[in-house]
C-alpha cells in the first residue's frame, strides 16, 4: 500500500522540521558539473567536515545563471545570504575559511542577482 | 556588522573600482569603523550601465553611478545611520518570474522529500480529488498553452483526447529538444524531475492514460539519471504503480532513449521513434489524439507545458491566467545566449518586452557592441531587429514580426554577425537532420542552402534572392512535417529585415560584419604594428611570419581569413577588408 495524501503533508513537515539552519547548495547540473562543480562540491564537503563545521553541503539544480557557474548559495548564520559564481577550487576553500569559520564575505565572487 | 558591496557595472571601471574599495576602507578604518564594516568586491549585483555601483548589506539598498566624492555620505547615512542616500539609490526590479523553474536551484533532484517539502504531489493528490472535467476545466481558466512551439491550448489537447474512446490511452513526455541553443527542457528534467512526472500523472488523469513515457534524449545523460531515479522514488513510495493514494487510479512510466535527431521531436516521428520504428514522421490527421502510440489515443506533451501543470492545479488555473497577455499565459523560459552579457536561463512573465529581456535581465550585449537583432524560435524561428525590441513577448506577437516563440531559444546577435551567415547556420542543420521523406523538404532546402553557400561565397546573382523566396514558399506550403515547413524562416525574416546584407554580397561582393570569409582578406599595417607576434601564435594556418624589427606579414596563400589576427590584436594593426 502506498502513501496517502495525509502522509505526504506529514512528510512534508517532518522534513521542514529537519531542514538545517546552515547550509550552502551547490548547482549541480550539467551546466554547473561542466565548469567544476564537482570538484567544488567536494571540496566544500570534505572542508565540512574535517572541521566539524555545522553546515550542510546539499546539491540542487540550475539556477538559471550558466554563464557564473559553478554557482554556490551560502546560508550560514551572522553573514548575510548570498550568492559566490565561478567558483573555483581556491575560492570553495576561501567560502569554507572566511565566509563560515570567519564570518566574512569571500572577494570577487558574489553575484547577488 | 554591515557589508559594502562595490561592483563595476560597466566592464571599464577596474581602476575606478579599486580606487574606490581603497577610499572606502581608509575612511571606514579613519572613523574606527572597520570592525563593524566589511568592503567586499562583488561580481555582479545585477544593475547594469550605472557606472561604479554599491550595495549595503543587510539593508540591501543599492547605489549607481558611486563616486569617491559620495564616500562620507554613504558612510555618515547609510553605514552610521542606517538612512538612504537618496540621490544615488538604484531600483533593481526583479523582472524574472519563476513558476517552471520553481524548484530549480531549490529543490535537491535527487530527493522525494525535499520535492514533497515543496508541497510535491500535493497537484496530483488534489486532482485525483478533482477527477478528470474539473481539472481540465481549470486548465482552461489558466489558459496554458503548449511550450514545444506550436502553442496548442494544453485543456483543448486534453480535451480532445479525453473524448476518444479506447481501451488504452498514453501520455509522452517530449524530453526531445533538438533546436541548437536551447536547453531549458534539459534544466527542469535535471533540475526538478518530480514536477514533470506529477505533471503529467495529472494529465494522465484528466485524458484516462494508464502509461506514460518520457521520450528523453539520450545526449542528456543526467537529465534520464535524475528523471529514473525519481521514477523509482514514486515506484518505492506508491506514487507510481496500481491504486495510488488508494483511489483506484493506476499509472506506470518510462523512459526511452532517443538518438538526437531533431525530427524525432516532431510529434508524429517521436511516436514511431518509440515504437522501434524509423523516426519519420507521417501526415496528419489522423492526430496522435485520435490515433498514436500503437495506434491509441496519445497526449504529447513538452516538458516545459508538463512543468507548469502541477502549480496550476495547486494554485488554481485563475491566478495562473493573469501572468500573460491576453492570448499568452503564464511565464516562459528562454535560454539566453549569444553576445550577451549574462547568458542563461531566463524565466519571465509573458508580455514582457525583449528589450527587458536583453538589457535588463541579460545585462545588455558583451562589450558594450551594437546589438543587431534577436533570433527566436531556433531553426523554426526568424531574427527580430533592434526596432522592434518594445514588442511585447507572446505567441502571436513574435508572430507577426515574422519569428516564433519555439522552444525557447533566444540568441543576441551584434554588429559582427552576419544574417546571410546566420541563415546559412540554420537551414544548413535542417538540410542535416531533414529525413529525406518528402521531396519539397529534401530537395528544397538543399537548393536554397546552396543558393546561400553562393552569396556567401560572392558568387551570387541578383536573381538568387528571388529564387530563395519562391522555393521557400514552396517549402513551407508543401512539406510533411514542420521541419520542412517552417526550415525557410531564418531565411525569409532575415531577408526581409536585413535584405541590404544580402544585397550588399550579391551585388559589392561585400560581407559588411566581415563574417564571410571568401568576401573579407586581412592586411597588417606596418605603420601601427609594434611587431609583438601575438598574431602570428594565433594565426591557425601559420600565415603570418615577422619578427620585431621587420614587423609581420599576411601571406594571403596561406590565409582561412578566420580573423582570429584581428580579434587579438591591441593595436589595431590588422586591417578587415
Ligand atoms: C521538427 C520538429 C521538432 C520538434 N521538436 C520538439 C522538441 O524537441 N520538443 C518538444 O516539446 N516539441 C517539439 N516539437 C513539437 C512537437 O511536435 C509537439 O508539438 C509538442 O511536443 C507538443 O507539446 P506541447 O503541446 O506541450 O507544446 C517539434 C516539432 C517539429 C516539427
Ligand atoms: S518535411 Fe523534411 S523532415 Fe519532414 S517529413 Fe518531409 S523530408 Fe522529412
Amino acid at each position: 500500500m502506498g502513501i496517502s495524501k495525509e502522509d505526504l503533508y506529514k512528510m512534508k513537515d517532518e522534513t521542514l522540521g529537519k531542514r538545517p539552519g546552515n547550509w550552502i547548495r551547490v548547482g549541480y547540473s550539467t551546466c554547473g558539473i561542466a565548469a567544476g562543480a564537482d570538484e567544488v562540491f567536494r571540496i566544500l564537503e570534505e572542508e565540512a567536515k574535517t572541521r566539524k563545521l555545522d553546515v550542510k553541503i546539499q546539491k540542487c539544480g540550475c539556477l538559471g545563471l550558466c554563464s557564473a557557474e559553478p554557482l554556490v548559495e551560502v546560508n550560514v548564520e551572522g553573514v548575510p545570504h548570498v550568492f559566490y559564481g565561478k567558483v573555483t577550487k581556491d575560492a570553495a576553500h576561501k567560502i569554507m575559511d572566511e565566509h563560515v569559520c570567519q564570518k566574512r564575505l569571500v572577494e570577487n565572487h558574489i553575484y547577488e542577482i | 556588522m554591515k557589508r559594502i558591496l562595490i561592483q563595476d557595472t560597466t566592464g571599464n571601471l577596474k581602476k575606478e573600482k579599486r580606487d574606490l574599495h581603497i577610499s572606502f576602507s581608509t575612511q571606514i578604518r579613519d572613523r574606527g569603523l572597520t570592525d563593524q564594516v566589511q568592503v567586499v568586491m562583488a561580481s555582479d549585483l545585477g544593475v547594469y550601465d550605472r557606472g561604479l555601483a554599491v550595495k549595503v548589506l543587510p539593508e540591501g539598498v543599492i547605489y549607481g553611478g558611486v563616486e569617491l566624492k559620495h564616500i562620507p555620505d554613504i558612510i555618515e547615512k547609510t553605514i552610521v545611520k542606517g538612512e538612504k542616500v537618496e540621490e544615488l539609490v538604484v531600483e533593481r526590479k526583479n523582472k524574472q518570474m519563476r513558476i517552471v523553474l520553481r524548484h530549480c536551484g531549490v529543490v535537491d533532484p535527487e530527493s522525494f522529500e525535499d520535492y514533497v517539502a515543496h508541497d510535491g504531489y500535493q497537484g496530483l493528490a488534489k486532482a485525483l480529488e478533482m477527477g478528470p472535467e474539473k481539472v481540465i476545466e481549470e486548465m482552461k481558466k489558466s489558459g496554458l498553452r503548449g511550450r514545444g512551439g506550436a502553442g496548442f491550448p494544453t485543456w483543448l489537447k486534453w480535451n480532445l483526447t479525453r473524448g476518444v474512446k479506447g481501451d488504452e490511452k498514453f501520455i509522452i513526455c517530449n524530453g526531445d529538444e533538438g533546436d541548437p541553443g536551447a536547453y531549458m527542457d534539459r534544466s527542469v528534467l535535471e533540475g526538478d524531475p518530480h514536477s514533470v512526472i506529477e505533471g503529467m500523472m495529472i494529465g494522465a488523469i484528466a485524458v484516462g492514460a494508464t502509461r506514460g513515457f518520457f521520450y528523453i534524449r539520450a545526449e542528456y545523460p543526467l537529465a534520464v539519471e535524475r528523471v529514473q531515479k525519481a521514477i523509482d522514488q514514486c515506484y518505492a513510495k506508491g506514487i507510481l504503480g496500481k491504486n495510488i493514494f488508494a483511489t483506484g487510479f493506476s499509472f506506470d512510466i518510462e523512459i526511452r532513449l532517443g538518438a538526437g535527431a531533431f525530427v524525432c521531436g516532431e510529434e508524429t516521428a517521436l511516436i514511431a521513434s518509440i515504437e522501434g520504428l524509423r523516426g519519420y514522421p507521417r501526415p496528419r490527421p489522423p492526430f496522435p489524439s485520435v490515433k498514436g502510440l500503437w495506434g491509441k489515443p496519445t497526449v504529447i506533451n513538452n516538458v516545459e507545458t508538463l512543468a507548469n501543470v502541477a502549480y496550476i492545479l495547486l494554485h488554481g488555473g485563475e491566478s495562473f491566467g493573469r501572468v500573460g497577455t491576453e492570448g499568452s499565459k503564464g511565464t516562459k523560459v528562454f535560454a539566453l545566449t549569444g553576445k550577451v552579457r549574462n547568458s542563461g536561463l531566463v524565466e519571465v512573465p509573458m508580455g514582457i518586452t525583449l528589450r527587458e529581456i536583453v538589457f535588463d535581465i541579460g545585462g545588455g550585449v558583451l562589450d558594450n557592441r551594437q546589438i543587431k537583432a534577436i533570433q527566436t524560435g531556433g531553426p523554426s524561428g526568424g531574427v527580430i531587429p533592434e526596432q522592434f525590441f518594445d514588442a511585447p513577448v507572446g505567441y502571436e506577437e513574435l508572430q507577426k514580426l515574422g519569428s516564433i516563440m519555439g522552444s525557447g531559444g533566444m540568441i543576441v546577435m551584434d554588429e559582427n554577425d552576419c544574417m546571410v551567415d546566420i541563415s546559412k547556420f540554420y537551414l544548413g542543420f535542417c538540410v542535416d537532420e531533414s529525413c529525406g521523406k518528402c521531396a519539397p523538404c529534401r530537395v528544397g532546402g538543399t537548393q536554397m542552402l546552396h543558393i546561400l553557400n553562393q552569396i556567401s561565397e560572392g558568387k551570387g546573382q541578383i536573381e538568387d534572392l528571388k529564387k530563395l523566396s519562391e522555393i521557400a514558399h514552396a517549402m513551407q506550403k508543401a512539406s510533411l512535417c514542420g521541419l520542412g515547413q517552417t526550415a525557410p524562416n531564418p531565411v525569409l525574416s532575415t531577408l526581409k529585415y536585413f535584405e541590404k546584407e544580402y544585397l550588399a554580397h550579391v551585388l559589392d561582393k561585400k560581407c559588411p560584419s566581415g563574417k564571410c570569409a571568401s568576401l573579407v582578406t586581412y592586411l597588417i599595417t606596418k605603420e601601427s604594428c609594434t611587431g609583438c607576434g601575438m598574431c602570428a601564435r594565433v594565426c591557425p594556418a601559420n600565415a603570418i611570419t615577422g619578427n620585431r624589427q621587420e614587423k609581420y606579414t599576411i601571406d594571403p596563400d596561406k590565409c582561412i581569413s578566420c580573423g582570429q589576427c584581428y580579434e587579438v590584436c591591441k593595436f589595431g594593426a590588422v586591417l578587415r577588408q
